[in-house]
Order: C-alpha cells, then sequence, then structure tokens
C-alpha cells in the first residue's frame, strides 16, 4: 500500500465519520424542531426552565448525598412531586380513552359535570348542584358560575352539551361512550348516525342542563364521572382539530407544561381552579428511568410502584425500603373465569370442586408476602356496596374430591387448558400453583397455554377459551360495574357464557332502584347466587404496592381513576 | 453480525494429507479450545439428562415460607425462588431448552438452509446467486428481535391449534403439546439462521471453483457428489464451525431474550429467559443475589465457552483471517 | 476502476429495490395474515364489533390485501408512512423520530467507547503476542462479551446507583450524565469483537513486507508500530464502523427496557405487540434502508482506498 492509498483510507474513515455526524446532527436538529412537535404551544422558556431546574436538582442532589442526609433536602427540598407514570396509550382527548394510565392524566386537566372525592363519593364540580326528578328519569344540573378553563374563558351549559354531542360523534370513534353515556335519551341514535344531536341533552339557561335518561339507572352520576363526559372546549378544538389533545384546554385542577412521550409529563397547577388550587408547583411524572424501587432507593423519586417480581426485595425484614411500603387495595379483582358451556366446566360441580381445590391462602403468604387479599367475594372491600357477608369456597381439597366424584366428568376427564396473558389477572406463578393444587387434590393435570394480550382478547371475546386468568378493574365504583358487567346475560363483557335467570332479574332491578340500601342488598344475593354458580373462581383482590417519601402528605391511591394531586402537599421542612 | 471471512488457501487442497486431520490435531493442542469444550459438554450433557440429573420437578412449588428464597443448600444446591422451585433442577432444565433449541436452530437453518442456499448460490452463479446474498444481506439488516417478536407474536395462537390438532390425530400426543412453543421460536430464529453459514459455504464453492482451472486434470470427471464430499465438506467444516460458535451466543440469545419478555416458551418449560426475569429487579438482586447469579452464571460461562471456542478456533483455520 | 465502481454501486442499488420490496410485502402480509389486528389491541376489553367495524374502516383494514398494500407504497412515495393506531393518530414519523434521536445519541456514545477501547486494547494485546497477556486481555473482554443485558442491567444499577452512589437512573435525556451507565452496559460486550479484529489485523500486517522493511532500515520500533502497522491495520476497521452504522439507529431493547429509556428499540416492542402495522413496517424499512447503504458506503471507502481490493471478496458476498 502507498502512502497515497493510506491517505485515501484516513479520508474514507474520516469521511465515514462526518456521515455519521452528518446524520446525526440531521436527526438532533430535526431535534429541536420535535421537541416543538411534541407540545407545539409550549413556549421556548419553559424548555429553558426545565432545563435549568434539572440542573439545579442534580447540584443539590449530589450536595445532599456528600451530607449523607436523604430524607431533608434531597428530592424533599422542593415544592414538587416526582411520581411514576404510564406512557399514555392514546392521546389526552377524554372521549378516547379506554386505559387507566392515560385516564389518570386526562382526570387531572379536565372536569365534568361530577367528580369523585377521595372517598370514592360523586361530589360537585361543574355542577353545583342537581335535582333528579320523574322517577330518576331527569337529571337537572345546575352550573357553577365561575368556572372557567385554563385559558380564561367561562364554562356554560352549552359547553357541556357540545362535549357530549362530540363523544357520541360516529366521527369520533369514542369506544367509550356506549358504556358510560348510552343510557341517555338520543346518544345511540346520534352514535349511530340517524340524529344530529343529542335529544335527551337540552340546554335550560346559561347555567342549567337538563339530561334524559331511557332508564332510570341508579349509578348516572357514577357514569358521568368517567372521562368521556369531561367537558372540552369548543374553541380549540375546532381552531386545531388535530394537535388541541397536546396542549388540551380543559378546566380541571392541572395544565399540562411539558408532554414528551415515553419521557415525561410534568402538570403545573391551574391557579383557577374552582374547587381549590393545587398545593404542589409541579407534579413530574416521569415515564422513563431504571427500576422505580432503585430509584426510590437512590432518592430520585417520591412516588414508587414495586412490582410483584420485586416484592420480594421491599418486604423482607432486612430491607431498608420497608418502611416507605404502602400497600393500597385497588378496586379490581382477579379470578379464572370457566367456559360454563363447554366441557367439562359446564358442569357446576367440576367448576366447584376446582375451586375449592386451590389454597390461595398459601399462595398469599409465600408468593405475595402477605400482601394480597384472598378474594372472599367478587365485589372488592373498597367498593361502595362491599358485602361481608358474601363468601367463596374455602381450601378443602377433600370436599373438592368429593364434589368431582359425584360430577359427570368423574371417570372422563377432557383434556383442560387454562389460558393466560400477561395483560392482566394472576401472574404465571399463581397459574403453576393452582396447577399443582389440582393435580394434588383432584388427580387433574391442567396444561397453561400463554398468548399474546391483543390475541388473548379477541378469542376471550370469541368465547374459544376453556378456562381463563383474567383481571377486572373497576371504571366507576359501583357494583354494577363488576356484577352487571360481567355476569349478565346480556353483557358483551360477559366472556364465561354464564346466565342464570334470577341473576338478571335482580341486576335489573338493583339497577333502577333509587334506595342505595335496598340496591346493595339486591346485588350482594346476586354475588352470592353468582359464587355458588361458580362461573368464575375469584382470585384474590389486589393491592397496590407502593413506596412513598414521608415528606409527602395527602398521598392517596383510592384505586381508581380520581383526580387527587391537587390534595398533595411537600413537606420541605425537613421533619 | 455478519462474519468476514475470506477464501481459504488453496495450496491447502489436494497437496497435503486430509485438512480435517489437521484441524482436529490443532484444537486438541489448544488447551484453552479443550477448556471450552469440556464446559460445552457439561452443558450439554446436563440438558441432555436433565431427567436424571435434576434433585426435583423443576416446577414443583414448596409454598411455604420457610422453602422459599433458599439460599444454596444440600438440600438445594442452588437455593429455591420465590415460590420455592428447586433451582439447581430449573437451571438444568433450562440447558435443556437451550439446548433444544439451539440445536434445532442449528441443524435446519445453518446447516440444512445454509449449506443449500449456499452451495446453490456458489454454483449456480449469477441471479441466484445475487438474489440469496442480497436477501440475506437485507434480512440481516432488518432488526432481528423486532421480527421474531412480530412472529412470535402473530403465530402463537394459530400454532397452538396445530399443536392440538396434532395431539388429537397423530401419534405424537403430549409431545406435540411441548413442541409447538419451540416450534414458534425456532420458525422466528430461522429466517435468520441461514445467512452467516450460507455465506461461508458461498465462498468455499467459488475457491474451490477457482482451483478446478489449476488442477483441472484432477478435477475434470469428478461428480459434484464427489467434488463435494472430498473438497467442501472438509475445507467448509472448520469455517462453518467458526461461524456456528460466533452466532451461538445470537440465537441462544434470541430463545432467552423472548421467554425474558414472556413471548418464549410456555411458563411450564423453564428457560433461562424466565429466571432471570424471576430474579427480577435491582431489589431483588440485592436482597436475594443467588437467584440471578446461579441462573446467570451458567448461561455467562455457556457463552463465553463458545466465545473461546471461536477464537480458538479462528487462529487454527486460518490465522490471517480476521472476524468481528 | 471508478468506471467499475460506479456500474458496481448503481447494480447493488437496483438489486436493493426488489429486496426492500420483497422485505415490505413479507412484512406486511405477517403482519395483516396474524389474527389480530391493531383495532383488538386498541378496543382492548371494551372491543364492540360495531365500532371495530367503524375503525377498520377509517384506517382501510377492511378492503382486500392487495389494495391495501398498494395503498401504501402509494403513500410512502408521498413521504407518507402512515399513521400509528396506538399512539392516537400520531404519525409514523412523528411517533418514530424523537426516538431514533434518542437511540442514535446513545448509538454515538456507544461507538465512541466500543471503537475507542477497542482499538487500543486490540494493538496491544497483538503487540504482547506471545506471553500471557495476550490470551489474558482478549479472554477478559470476551467474558464481559459472555454477560447477557439481563444481568449486567440489574447488576450494574445495584454496584454504582446503590453501592457506591455514583449515577443516578432517572433518565434526563441522552445529553445528561445520567446516560452514561446504561451506555456503559451496551457498549462494553462490543469491546470483544474490536479488539480481536484489530489484533488479528496488526498481526497480519506485522507479516507484510513493507514492515519488515522498515524494520530492517532500522526504524524505531515505536515508529514502525504507529506508521507503519496501526494506520494500517486499521482498514478492515472501516467495515466494522460502517456495519455498525445502521445498529446505531436500532437502539438496545434490553438497555431501553430496563434502564426505562425512550428510544427506538422500546418503541418497537410496544408497536409490535400492539400490532401498530404502520409503525412496525416504517421501522422494518428503515432498519433495511438503512443497512444497505451503509454496505455500500463500505463498498464505496474500499473502493476508493484500494481498487485492488475486489468488492465482492471484501464483502464476502
Amino acid at each position: 500500500m502507498s502512502n497515497r492509498t493510506l491517505g485515501l483510507m484516513m479520508g474514507a474513515v474520516a469521511l465515514l465519520i462526518v456521515a455519521v455526524a452528518v446524520v446525526f446532527v440531521l436527526v438532533l436538529s430535526g431535534g429541536d424542531g420535535g421537541d416543538g412537535d411534541d407540545t407545539p404551544a409550549r413556549p421556548a422558556s419553559d424548555s429553558a426552565d426545565r432545563d435549568d431546574a434539572t440542573d439545579d436538582r442534580s447540584t443539590q442532589e449530589a450536595d445532599d448525598r456528600d451530607d449523607g442526609d436523604r430524607t431533608t433536602g434531597g428530592i424533599c427540598g422542593e415544592n414538587r412531586l416526582v411520581t411514576f407514570g404510564d406512557d399514555p396509550a392514546t392521546v389526552f382527548d377524554p372521549i378516547q380513552i379506554g386505559d387507566a394510565s392515560t385516564a389518570e392524566y386526562t382526570a387531572e386537566i379536565f372536569g365534568g359535570l361530577v367528580t369523585l372525592n377521595l372517598d370514592l363519593e360523586v361530589v360537585p364540580d361543574i355542577a353545583e348542584r342537581w335535582e333528579i326528578t320523574d322517577g330518576g328519569h331527569v337529571y337537572t344540573f345546575f352550573l357553577r358560575d365561575d368556572v372557567v378553563f385554563h385559558n380564561g374563558r367561562r364554562v356554560t351549559a352549552e359547553d357541556v352539551k357540545y362535549s357530549l354531542e362530540r363523544a357520541a360523534d360516529p366521527a369520533n370513534f369514542s369506544p367509550t361512550v356506549l358504556d358510560y353515556l348510552g343510557d341517555i335519551v338520543g346518544v345511540r341514535d346520534k352514535f349511530n348516525g340517524r340524529a344530529d344531536d343529542i335529544s335527551g341533552v337540552q340546554v335550560v339557561d346559561e347555567y342549567t342542563l337538563r339530561i334524559e335518561l331511557t332508564e332510570p339507572i341508579s349509578y348516572f352520576l357514577q357514569q358521568l364521572t368517567y372521562t368521556v363526559a369531561y367537558v372540552v372546549d369548543r374553541e380549540q378544538i375546532e381552531d386545531d382539530p388535530n394537535n388541541w389533545t397536546r396542549r388540551p384546554n380543559g378546566t380541571g385542577p392541572f395544565r399540562v407544561k411539558t408532554f414528551r412521550p415515553l419521557e415525561e409529563i410534568v402538570l403545573i397547577p391551574n391557579d383557577r381552579y374552582h374547587l381549590g388550587p393545587p398545593k404542589v408547583d409541579e407534579v413530574v411524572f416521569s415515564l422513563s428511568g431504571g427500576s422505580l424501587s432503585t430509584r426510590f432507593q437512590n432518592d430520585e423519586i417520591h412516588v414508587a410502584l414495586v412490582p410483584a417480581v420485586e416484592l420480594a426485595g421491599v418486604l423482607s425484614g432486612e430491607s431498608e425500603l420497608s418502611e416507605f411500603y404502602r400497600p393500597v387495595p385497588q378496586l379490581s379483582i382477579f379470578y379464572l373465569g370457566f367456559n360454563v358451556n363447554e366441557p367439562p366446566f359446564d358442569d357446576p360441580l367440576v367448576r366447584q370442586a376446582f375451586a375449592h381445590a386451590i389454597n390461595r391462602e398459601a399462595i398469599n403468604e409465600v408468593l405475595f408476602f402477605d400482601a394480597a387479599v384472598v378474594a372472599d367475594g367478587i365485589l372488592p372491600p373498597t367498593l361502595p356496596g362491599y358485602a361481608e357477608a358474601v363468601t367463596t369456597y374455602p381450601y378443602d381439597p377433600e370436599r373438592a374430591a368429593e364434589l368431582l366424584a359425584q360430577s359427570r366428568y368423574a371417570d372422563d376427564m377432557p383434556r383442560i387448558i387454562l389460558t393466560f396473558s400477561g395483560g392482566g389477572g394472576d401472574p404465571p406463578d399463581n397459574l403453576q400453583a393452582y396447577q399443582q393444587q389440582w393435580r394434588e387434590a383432584l388427580g387433574v393435570e391442567v396444561e397453561i397455554e400463554a398468548i399474546e394480550w391483543s390475541a388473548y382478547l379477541r378469542e376471550l371475546r370469541r368465547g374459544t377459551f376453556q378456562m381463563y386468568s383474567a383481571g377486572w378493574i373497576a371504571d366507576y365504583p359501583d357494583p354494577e360495574n363488576f356484577l352487571g358487567k360481567l355476569f349478565s346475560s346480556e353483557s358483551r363483557l360477559n366472556h364465561t357464557g354464564y346466565e342464570n335467570e334470577r341473576v338478571d332479574a335482580l341486576l335489573n332491578e338493583a339497577a333502577t332502584l333509587g334506595d342505595q340500601e335496598a340496591r346493595f342488598r339486591l346485588y350482594h344475593e346476586a354475588e352470592q347466587l353468582i359464587i355458588d354458580d361458580a362461573p368464575i373462581i375469584p382470585t384474590f383482590w389486589t393491592i397496590s404496592h407502593y413506596l412513598v417519601r414521608e415528606c409527602v402528605q395527602n398521598w392517596v391511591d383510592p384505586g381508581t381513576i380520581v383526580p387527587k394531586y391537587r390534595y398533595i402537599e411537600i413537606d420541605t421542612s425537613g421533619e | 453480525m455478519s462474519t468476514v471471512v475470506a477464501p481459504l488457501e488453496t495450496g491447502d487442497l489436494g497437496t497435503r494429507p486430509a485438512p480435517r486431520y489437521r484441524f482436529l490435531r490443532e484444537l486438541v493442542r489448544k488447551k484453552i479450545a479443550m477448556v471450552a469444550i469440556v464446559l460445552i459438554t457439561i452443558f450439554y450433557l446436563a440438558g441432555i439428562l436433565a431427567p436424571w440429573v435434576s434433585t426435583s420437578d423443576p416446577n414443583y412449588q414448596r409454598l411455604t415460607i420457610e422453602e422459599r428464597l433458599d439460599t444454596p443448600s444440600s438440600e438445594h444446591w442452588f437455593g429455591t425462588d420465590a415460590a420455592g422451585r428447586d433451582l439447581y433442577s430449573r437451571v438444568v432444565y433450562s440447558a435443556r431448552t437451550t439446548l433444544i433449541f439451539t440445536l434445532v436452530v442449528i441443524l435446519t437453518g445453518s446447516l440444512v438452509l445454509g449449506l443449500s442456499l449456499g452451495l446453490l448460490a456458489g454454483y449456480r452463479g449469477g441471479y441466484i446467486d445475487t438474489a440469496i446474498m442480497r436477501v440475506g444481506e437485507v434480512l440481516s439488516g432488518v432488526p432481528t428481535l423486532l421480527l421474531m417478536l412480530a412472529i412470535s407474536a402473530a403465530f402463537r395462537t394459530r400454532l397452538n391449534d396445530v399443536a392440538f390438532w396434532l395431539k388429537d390425530n397423530t401419534f405424537l400426543g403430549d409431545d406435540a403439546r411441548a413442541v409447538v412453543p419451540f416450534l414458534i421460536i425456532v420458525g422466528a430464529a430461522l429466517p435468520f439462521a441461514w445467512i452467516g453459514s450460507a455465506r461461508i459455504v458461498r465462498s468455499q464453492v467459488l475457491a474451490i471453483r477457482e482451483q478446478e482451472y489449476i488442477l483441472a486434470a484432477e478435477t475434470i470427471g469428478a461428480s459434484t457428489t464427489r467434488l463435494l464430499i472430498r473438497h467442501v465438506f472438509p475445507g467448509v467444516l472448520p469455517i462453518f464451525l467458526v461461524g456456528i460458535s460466533a452466532s451461538m451466543a445470537g440465537i441462544a440469545g434470541g430463545e432467552i431474550a423472548l421467554s425474558y419478555l414472556g413471548l418464549g416458551v410456555d411458563p411450564s418449560t423453564p428457560s433461562f429467559g424466565t429466571l432471570l426475569g424471576n430474579a427480577g429487579g435491582v431489589r431483588t438482586f440485592q436482597e436475594y443475589p443467588h437467584m440471578l447469579l446461579v441462573s446467570g452464571i451458567p448461561i455467562i460461562l455457556f457463552f463465553f465457552s463458545w466465545n473461546l471456542l471461536g477464537d480458538a478456533l479462528v487462529d487454527i483455520v486460518e490465522p490471517r483471517t480476521y472476524r468481528r | 476502476m471508478s468506471q467499475g465502481l460506479a456500474g458496481y454501486v448503481i447494480r447493488r442499488l437496483l438489486w436493493t429495490v426488489p429486496v426492500i420490496i420483497a422485505i415490505s410485502i413479507l412484512v406486511f402480509l405477517l403482519l395483516r395474515l396474524a389474527p389480530q389486528d391493531p383495532i383488538d389491541s386498541l378496543l382492548g376489553q371494551r372491543y364492540d364489533e360495531e365500532i371495530a367495524e367503524r375503525l377498520r374502516q377509517k384506517y382501510g383494514y377492511d378492503r382486500p390485501l392487495h389494495i391495501q398494500y398498494l395503498k401504501y407504497v402509494q403513500n410512502l412515495f408521498q413521504g407518507d408512512l402512515g399513521v400509528s393506531t396506538k399512539h392516537g393518530d400520531f404519525s409514523v414519523a412523528e411517533v418514530i423520530i424523537p426516538k431514533i434521536r434518542v437511540s442514535a445519541g446513545m448509538g454515538i456514545m456507544a461507538i465512541v467507547l466500543v471503537f475507542g477501547l477497542g482499538i487500543p486494547v486490540g494493538v496491544y494485546a497483538a503487540l504482547v503476542r506471545g506471553s500471557f497477556l495476550d490470551p489474558l486481555i482478549i479472554g477478559f473482554w470476551l467474558l464481559i462479551d459472555s454477560i447477557p443485558v439481563f444481568v449486567s442491567a440489574v447488576v450494574a444499577p445495584w454496584l454504582f446507583a446503590l453501592q457506591l452512589g455514583w449515577v443516578d437512573l432517572t433518565y434526563e435525556g441522552v445529553l445528561h450524565p445520567n446516560i452514561i451507565l446504561p451506555v456503559f452496559v451496551m457498549s462494553l460486550p462490543g469491546v470483544a469483537g474490536v479488539a480481536r479484529l484489530m489484533r488479528a489485523s496488526v498481526i497480519q500486517v506485522s507479516n507484510e513486507e513493507y514492515v519488515r522493511t522498515a524494520r530492517a532500515k532500522g526504524l524505531r520500533e515505536r515508529t514502525v508500530v504507529v506508521s507503519h502497522v496501526v494506520r494500517n491495520a486499521l482498514l478492515p476497521m472501516i467495515t466494522a464502523i460502517g456495519l455498525s452504522l445502521p445498529g446505531l439507529f436500532a437502539g438496545s431493547l434490553f438497555v431501553e427496557l430496563l434502564f426505562g429509556i425512550p428510544g427506538i428499540a422500546r418503541e418497537s416492542l410496544q408497536a409490535v405487540l400492539g400490532f401498530d402495522f404502520d409503525v412496525v413496517l416504517g421501522l422494518v424499512l428503515f432498519g433495511s434502508v438503512l443497512f444497505v447503504l451503509a454496505n455500500i458506503l463500505i463498498d464505496i471507502a474500499y473502493g476508493f482506498i484500494d481498487p485492488r481490493i475486489r468488492i465482492t471478496a471484501a464483502r464476502g458476498g
């Protein structure tokens, strides 16, 4: 090789490096614009502010670490809450939301006629008060006159009507409108393109709205607390139909400061919030970063969620994190569902035998470190309307074997497959434990099959599973959301094929009963009937495992979607 | 990563005694290579003999507080996991999973597919050659894990149906169900498994064809089969081994990665992926380091042995050949 | 020579087109023939046949496959990669570009680290060849290479964040020091490969005639090594660097997952699991085109350096 070749070669290497650099710079410079793309309305100063804040924080953290003092100063030295979040599955458009993570942010940004407080009671939001007339068919809402959007525009009854009609507009494909607002007169007509407006929603005057229902359902107000009924700003949507969700103009306690998908969401207070403005200066939802419990331990984050696989590392006696541990019961349940129309689970005795054969207490003690709650019923204890009297099947292998021997499949057990997916329900270790317990108590071999989440959902709908592991999270805190949705023979979410006339009658009656106590009694009766028929085996009421710094005051997780960050205070005094 | 391998020196062929013996002799002389081979053999033997060398059913849960998360003891050599399962038995059965998976992928993908496509490309040349090599080039450029995931996610439900059909209608019986999770990930790995070996075989064939002119008298009249057996295979074997040892970590790693994500083998088949997933995060490592160590160290040693063997093979095959 | 090279490059490019079309059809069919589609994953448990049908109409999934494909290609030629069903109708470009930026940023750092460490290590190993140090060094890096990311991404944070307290784990952008740990975890396994390549290359060059001549002329050993051996031995690095370029944009899945970095690999996983058709297809095409371009770039580079190097031979294909 000559010197000339050498030079050329070095040149070529340089060329390659320059090419890389150019591509990189191109991508990065697209970057600044790209950041803008994420949040187009974000003023340039925001980004500078943020960077400064970040720098300050890291320096401060470094200093604190040197002092060896992690509870004062550090992450507790500023009046901002740093918590975690899931990447929003959809945009912040209230009518498009079907998942809990996006709903959590949306509930802080928007508001509806009514909302839930931390005790899961329906309380006024935009509506100051309401009257229920006509035997529960007509709701008249009287709106507050001091509610404004983040940009200062006053909210009137017209805005509410617009928001509800927008939700029902067939062009908007809302996946949730029929579930939550389908009982309003005219919503189905509008949704199916047979009407231009919702006939059951009438503006009486600027601050009065009348809503008429097809059935006098008693949980209508609960349904109205869901995101699909939130009030949106017509002017903003019409001005910028494609990008408004990136900086939504809602009526909620917080505004979006920054939204960077997969990175972070920063919310700042709406100081004019009519129910009392938030007390923190900022709420940061960190959507990225390494293991939450590690970052918590490293003093980088106020609140962490501990995944089941890391529970052992937090709950064992020696762990320094155990003092921050807070178990929070969720409005949700894990269960094993049976296809009641397919052998062998078309025989209730087989289902009951399976239920008696599993030892959930042992699983709780060993696999969950006693941090879960064995489901002794379907409705979770924190749900309004929970009945202690309802009971499920205790662990009783002898009884299980007896029941199986009486069933018609005693001598001829077909192959049984238990299907699960990572999307919800008992973790695989639990399923293996059940498998082992069925083998030991009943001599029945159950095969476990894992499939991918969206395929799971599709097959669940088609009813092709014999037995499946599933979970259910309440959308609104009412027994109807569990019993009516999962066990009414009319519900499309009834995947077990369960049908019981008495249960249907009870559920229908309860749905429209005004007297809350009497309603709950009907639900209890239905719940016990369902459990006795055993179309599902409730396994666990789920618990979320959190780590929370002690400087965070008023931190709660009510177990469902409730605007909750405005209550939080950070104790910066260092005590 | 693909492997860049220059053609073997053509002078090796014909003049010296059969090259494969020389190759084996040199291999035995390398101490590091022998250590690697011993380690790999132990790993594979553990996999083959899993039902006999394991001390317990790998899935058997001991649901008592005393027996969960046990550190290694005389009863549980590698300790137990959060569900009280014997980790030693799980590791041994995971080795079996790795063994079956790598064997199947290498036999079907690298050997059968790679060899035939490489031969085809080398002998026929022209458009067939270009087409095969270009397809391979682009395939090696698409994000492998991404496509493996897509394939696995797309066909899992379908293949499960196939498995149940096979179980009911063929002699396979229960084995059909056990085979299917493998079929999915093998199917997901195959499109990428042939590329490296096809390249090696092709360049070898090209080298030999050039040699035909040099040794015209000898090769004229020689049948293709004879040529293959006498010249191509012995020449290909060492380089082929180099290729396999280089791609082994990728092949075995593919299954481990899929299983780690919950998209690989079913949970009742122990795999290093699920073991490492269960060993959990940083917190669990701090409190119960044995879970990560007992499943991590065997797999590290396995990859390390193949790496060492590959390194030694390169030195033997062609001291001047460089590999990336 | 340059004429031959130009012809060669054009032929390569022409071959690329059908192959990429074939791959796009393959991936397209793979996604479309799966039993589930993005609407399933979008609607989840709230799936309603009627809404699903409307959504399928909206995205055109109800049309025959070949029409869908042609439509996709037509849009592609207008620079439109489609929309992400998962991310509420954001365009594919909007979804993937910010994430590619993150992954590419880490990739650049990783490449600098891998070659910055690998080249000196390789040169050193070659110079001490014959002593126990050579196999020790290479063996050490091979061992590092053998540690799966699932292990190192657990042990490294434990060691450096919890035990030593050197780094934080919150992701603060690619330009924040917190990125160092994930970059190390993703790049250290690559050092062994570069070091071995460099070592082999140095050894090979050392045996060349002109190096022996230089030594025979009595040049100082350092001069020989630096100005003759190392400079020439860098040649194969072109291939190595070139081939690692497309990887820049692919990200490292497990590093991104375990360190929670909003990169392209994590997005790819989500897209595949959510059957986000257009995003998956966009990612695969993007990756394939980059790879082909990088290969051609390498060939051109080689062609300029040394026309004697037969392009096909150098590339093994």
